[in-house]
């Protein structure tokens, strides 16, 4: 299976502290990741490294059929390539309508005169429900997404994701402070969206974990501790010393 | 979900909503706008009414200007949050632009009448000459500096009007957004901008008369026999115009995707740019769109105000410009525009002697020199107690009262009072 990410012999250090230490990964191009480690393993570090946030000391990150070479592009750039994040705390755009916030992230150009003379289409207003569908939204399309609760906005976070239609999705900690209803909810929208595309999530809690039935990669002081099935990393002894054990 | 939401509020973006029906405070602002500018017409000496003074009238056109720098003021930090300290001097520029034809081709028209009464005719090179010793006698010099060489065509100093502020604001706005510089940082740098232009005005030699700067413009070139009644009435409809179609293309530009995007940015800049949006583009757009509006404002207010000079540019205009639109309220058109005229109609109410001074017994307050204490005093409690502006304090007399956006900054920039989460 030919990979949709590469990253290999990644290494970042901040001010001598070594975030990340060699880190190797890879995924496929319809597949579900779950990242799991304490803190300070390099989770999120790695996020920054793959949209372009942080750049690498040594490495390489590769992506696509086309192998393009992602340290090179500016953050807009990957984002349009088709990286989409969601961010730990929610952070969608709280002063518009959830409406605005999707519409927003929907997939078009992004060039500043386009948008300036952009049109909302009958066909881009569809696609705007049809997504407030997915995400439960859809009683909420014309309230300030302020307004919303904090679940209600890690969902439309997943939506504008999801609008942006990219082929790999990274999402940090998405059911953090979450009620067990909308944990619930949320793991059917990441379910249904690695049916199409890869999704990378970073969580702490194992109930969560479990739940999504996906391959598991654990890091530890910026490197890959252990990868497999859930089952398979919590048996294995490392995971068991730094992160379980405690 | 307990709540739902009710389904009365308009839905932004759409496209079976006009753009009116998305804007309905444009249809209002015009509205006013035409009245008063009809109420004025009709009170000025023009008309034969002769309730308000000409120089009267030319206060109010000045104020329009003014308003409209405001707007330019309110996209750029209202909207995108960037504090630019520096726009007027985009207004100046403008100022100097059309002041250059103005006075060029006044004295032209001097130079020429009075040439022609001696016994030859003046060569070309004879009328350049005297052109150039009254221009430029005031400084030491009598060569036309080589940045007047269109002075003499309207046309091509219209141009410049736009071009000019319009390329200062592309360079300087392409650097310092290429290099994510951003928040106080910016500010700095454009009132440096601002101060290093101002400076450089003030020198004999930048080729603008140094602190002189250029005088005589109300006189317009060939409407000599036109009385300045006429002529301040016309300069006050082309300013009501001119805002009238900078408040409509500001909200044309700030509805919609676009304006969704800028107030994005304003917001959470780095989400944006993982939205796969283009920050920098859309700063830099916003920023020359803007100095183009202010220039265009500078080019309109000068003519009425009479003389351009360096101090007009100096750093401290562009900081009450932001104090304007503070108190008017940001992000929202129409604050800036109330509180453009009615801080500069104060203003020039108490410095200009209409407020009477206050005897305290030991002490009499005179307003010439207090209103700079009482303008900051307001300002003060305009952040403290009205965060929002006037502007602000409008939503909650004639709108539904707003929702605050929790958690959210109350400024545009890091580091300000932010609100607590629920």
């Amino acid at each position: 299976m030919s990979s949709l990410l590469e990253v290999s012999g990644v290494s970042v250090t901040f001010d001598g502290f070594r975030a990340i230490n060699n880190l190797s990964f890879q995924i496929g191009s319809a597949e579900m990741r779950a990242i799991i480690g304490p803190n300070g393993a390099g989770k999120t570090t790695f996020m920054d490294i793959v949209t372009g946030k942080t750049r690498p000391d040594e490495g390489r990150v590769i992506w696509g059929e086309r192998s393009t070479n992602l340290l090179k592009l500016s953050e807009a750039k990957i984002a349009q390539a088709g990286i989409g994040r969601k961010f730990q705390r929610p952070t969608v755009f709280e002063d518009q309508s959830v409406y605005e916030n999707l519409l927003l992230a929907l997939r078009k150009d992004r060039s500043a005169f386009t948008v300036l003379f952009y049109l909302c289409s009958a066909d881009d207003d569809a696609k705007v429900e049809s997504l407030a569908e997915q995400i439960g939204l859809t009683d909420q399309l014309e309230r300030k997404s302020g307004e919303l609760s904090h679940g209600q906005k890690q969902w439309l976070e997943i939506g504008m994701l999801l609008a942006q239609e990219p082929q790999l999705l990274l999402v940090d900690e998405p059911a953090a402070g979450m009620t067990p209803d909308e944990r619930a909810h949320t793991t059917d929208i990441l379910r249904e969206a690695a049916k199409t595309r890869a999704v990378i999530v970073v969580e702490h809690d194992m109930e969560f974990v479990r739940r999504l039935e996906c391959k598991v990669t654990v890091l530890h002081e910026g490197s890959v501790l252990a990868e497999g099935s859930l089952d398979h990393v919590t048996k294995n002894q490392d995971v068991i010393d730094v992160y379980l054990g405690r | 979900m307990a709540d739902t939401a009710p389904h009365t509020g308009a839905r932004s973006g759409r496209k079976r909503q006009s753009f009116i029906a998305q804007n309905p405070s444009v249809l209002v602002f015009l509205l006013i706008l035409a009245l008063f500018t009809l109420g004025v017409t009709f009170l000025s000496e023009a008309t034969g009414n002769a309730y308000l003074s000409t120089s009267f009238v030319k206060t109010l056109g000045k104020t329009l200007c003014l308003c409209l720098i405001a707007l330019a003021m309110d996209l750029v930090w209202g909207y995108c949050g960037i504090l630019s300290l520096g726009h007027f001097a985009f207004f100046g520029l403008g100022g100097y632009l059309i002041g250059m034809w103005l006075m060029y081709e006044r004295t032209k028209g001097i130079v020429v009448t009075s040439l022609a009464q001696g016994e030859l005719p003046a060569t070309p090179q004879e009328i350049t000459d005297a052109i150039g010793t009254q221009i430029f006698g005031v400084v030491g010099g009598s060569e036309i500096p080589i940045i007047w060489y269109f002075a003499d065509s309207l046309f091509a100093q219209l141009a410049l009007v736009v071009l000019v502020p319009g390329l200062l604001a592309f360079v300087f706005g392409w650097l310092a957004f290429r290099s994510r510089v951003s928040g106080v940082y910016l500010s700095i740098l454009t009132q440096a901008m601002t101060l290093a232009l101002s400076l450089y005005l003030f020198q004999n030699d930048s080729g603008l008369r140094g602190n002189n700067g250029l005088s005589g413009l109300q006189n317009i070139p060939g409407l000599d026999a036109v009385p300045q009644a006429s002529i301040s009435i016309w300069f006050f409809w082309a300013s009501a115009v001119a805002l009238g179609v900078g408040y409509v293309l500001s909200a044309w530009v700030v509805s919609g995707k676009f304006g969704s995007a800028i107030k994005g940015i304003r917001d959470d800049e780095a989400r944006v740019r993982f939205l796969g949006y283009n920050v920098e583009g859309y700063k830099l757009f916003i920023f020359t769109l803007s100095a183009l509006v202010a220039a265009i404002a500078g080019a309109l207010y000068y003519p009425q105000a009479g003389i351009v000079n360096p101090a007009e540019i100096a750093p401290i205009a562009s900081i009450y410009l932001a104090v304007w639109v503070a108190i008017g309220g940001r992000g929202r058109l129409y604050g800036a525009v109330i509180g453009a005229a009615g801080v500069s109609l104060l203003s020039s109410w108490f410095t200009g002697g209409g407020a009477p001074d206050i005897n305290l017994g030991f002490y009499v307050v005179q307003w010439t020199d207090w209103w700079t204490v009482l303008l900051g005093v307001g300002f003060v409690a305009v952040t403290l107690f009205a965060p929002k502006g006037i502007g602000g304090m409008l939503d909650y007399v004639m709108v539904k009262a707003p929702r605050d956006r929790h958690g959210a900054d109350f400024g545009p920039d890091q580091g300000s009072k932010r609100e607590q989460e629920e």
